[in-house]
């Protein structure tokens, strides 16, 4: 016999939680970032950019987020139809998340204690964060003409965890990988805990997604923010997605780059193979016998074979190989020696 | 006193396309329920039984060489499996099936009656839980059956095993005797005139096994 049978205690399921950096190349760290001028002037580009982690006509250029600005109003950009006031790709983006992170059209964004008509969508592709992003890892280095800040999500802190339509949502607030800044600003606010403008934004760790709150990055340093100035318009392609990008880019400049973790649920089988002492003694390797007689290649593999093991198979009921995994060196097996190796296999 | 190595063995295992087959369509069927050990990559005129050094060193040129790593394709792996026989075996199964290949135009039908030597203290002997047929392209074959096995197992595999899903996938069978009709699509051919296949043929007993090349010819009346 050469299959045997699986107890089913030596079957064990185990889930793990695996964690990784998100940008491209497994750089822990993006300072560097790039828009395509092709991509910036398609239709797309009215509504989002995407930004590379190198020129984006590099052969190793991949997109590692997309900036899309979101105005209820409709305010910067250009309108579908001058028929139709407001309606624009800005007010297209707004109606878009809050559909997905809000599922209620009368509901608002409401950052801290600010409610917001505009805001910044940083959606990371799906190929970099894998299942989610992992709170507590970001420090995100803005600049402006007022300064530089650094974000971070609250979730280290936060008493509870608030769930939206689109999953867990934390607070964006000062601070670097999960430690929020508590100098002046005692929750770590722009502006404190009187601001008139909120928190920086929310982190949307499952659907991997960050809003930046417009409102909060336009005061003053003094109050929170950079000074960013987003221009709202009606009727006019205002490319506030670049602002983002520019800020990005002029911290990044100086070494204050975005770093992020990926976080990814892997489930594994684990399955123990044992062989017992009087179990795969004898092989049909064409070497193990001699001619075409079928004889044993020596005599004392008679009483005293000894085969090496090199190769698990895993089989269904109906003798399938499934899965298969190789050993690292051939292990010896004879009448005098048992076998137990653990065969991992990841989903 | 020094202390034991308590260590287990521990590797990590990949799907074979036939897994990932097998997965993708989530019928159950992807469930592992048995496995097998295999020495492919050993060549046993390595070890040594007249090393001067004594039997602690008979396998020496064999335990320390590097092995290669996992193939996915099943047809390419698990090759020679080791088998659980008594003691004091001296002569291994052989799998005879009368012919070193097959050759077939195409739409043309055979079958092969697998015999074990060496097995069960007879000369020519059918096992009884019958053999494992393996096709390594099931698309060359519009029928690929095994009859003469009635088990929940055989049944399972035998069931849909003339259906071609367009991949090239391996098939298997489970039966005493295998029937199989070359394709007739000449659309597989390309600018060929001959497709190629392996066949696998195991013992479900013995473990023997036995691996000879399948050829199709093109002929121009078949559609």
């Amino acid at each position: 016999m050469s299959f045997k049978s699986i107890d089913p205690q030596d079957l064990v399921i185990s889930t793990d939680s695996i964690t990784a950096t998100i940008w491209s190349n497994n750089n822990p760290t993006l300072i560097n970032y790039f828009t395509s001028s092709v991509q910036v002037a398609t239709n797309t580009g009215q509504y989002y950019y995407s930004v590379y982690q190198t020129a984006s006509t590099d052969s190793t250029a991949a997109v590692q987020f997309n900036v899309a600005y979101c105005d209820l109003l409709g305010s910067g950009s250009e309108f579908y139809n001058n028929a139709v006031t407001g309606s624009s790709p800005t007010r297209t983006n707004y109606g878009q998340y809050r559909t997905l992170i809000l599922g209620d059209e009368n509901a608002g964004f409401i950052f801290g204690n600010y409610s917001a008509s505009y805001f910044y969508a940083l959606n990371i592709e799906r190929a970099r964060y894998k299942e989610k992003l992992f709170p507590g890892t970001m420090t995100m280095y803005l600049s402006g003409s007022s300064g530089k800040i650094s974000l971070t999500d609250d979730s280290k802190v936060a008493a509870s965890i608030t769930f939206k339509d689109a999953g867990r949502v934390f607070n964006l607030v000062s601070g670097s990988a999960g430690t929020v800044f508590t100098g002046t600003n005692t929750n770590g606010w722009a502006g404190g805990a009187n601001s008139t403008s909120g928190s920086y934004g929310w982190f949307l760790p499952d659907v991997g997604l960050i809003l930046l709150n417009a409102q909060a990055l336009s005061s003053s340093i003094a109050l929170g923010g950079i000074g960013l100035l987003t221009s709202r318009s009606f009727d006019t392609a205002d490319n506030n997605p670049a602002r983002i990008v520019d800020s990005l880019k002029i911290a990044g400049a100086n070494n204050f780059g975005w770093t992020l973790n990926s976080e990814e649920t892997l489930s594994s089988d684990f399955i123990f193979v044992r062989a017992r002492n009087g179990e795969f003694n004898y092989s049909e390797n064409p070497s193990f016998i001699s001619g075409s007689t079928g004889a044993v290649l020596y005599n004392s593999f008679i009483n005293n074979p000894t085969t090496y093991i090199t190769t698990v198979g895993l089989y269904n009921q109906t003798n399938e190989l499934v899965a298969v995994a190789k050993l690292s060196r051939p292990l010896p097996k004879d009448f005098t020696k048992e076998l137990l190796v653990r065969v991992k296999l990841d989903f | 006193m020094g202390y034991l190595n308590n260590q287990v063995v521990t590797i990590d295992a990949i799907l074979t396309k036939k897994g990932r087959e097998l997965l993708a369509k989530g019928d159950g069927s992807f469930t592992i329920t048995q496995f097998a050990l295999s020495d492919d990559e050993i060549d046993y005129t390595l070890y040594n039984p007249s090393h001067p050094s004594g039997s602690a060193y008979y396998g020496e040129a064999i335990e320390n060489m590097p092995l290669l790593e996992a193939f996915p394709d099943e047809t390419q792996i698990m090759k020679y499996k080791l088998t659980t026989l008594p003691r004091g075996t001296a002569v291994m199964p052989i799998i005879s099936l009368g012919q070193s290949n097959i050759s077939l135009r195409q739409t043309a039908a055979t079958s092969i009656t697998p015999q074990t030597l060496n097995y069960l203290s007879g000369n020519n002997t059918f096992e009884p839980s019958g053999y494992t047929f393996t096709i390594s392209d099931v698309r060359l074959f519009s029928n690929f059956t095994a009859t003469g096995v009635n088990t929940a197992a055989a049944t399972a595999l035998n069931t849909n095993s003339t259906s071609t899903n367009g991949t090239n996938v391996s098939k298997t069978v489970i039966g005493t005797t295998l029937t199989m009709t070359a394709t007739g699509v000449n659309t597989l051919f390309g600018s060929n005139n001959t497709l190629y296949a392996t066949l696998i043929v195991v013992g479900r007993d013995s473990g023997a096994r036995v691996q000879i090349p399948v050829t199709i010819s093109k002929t121009s009346t078949s559609v």
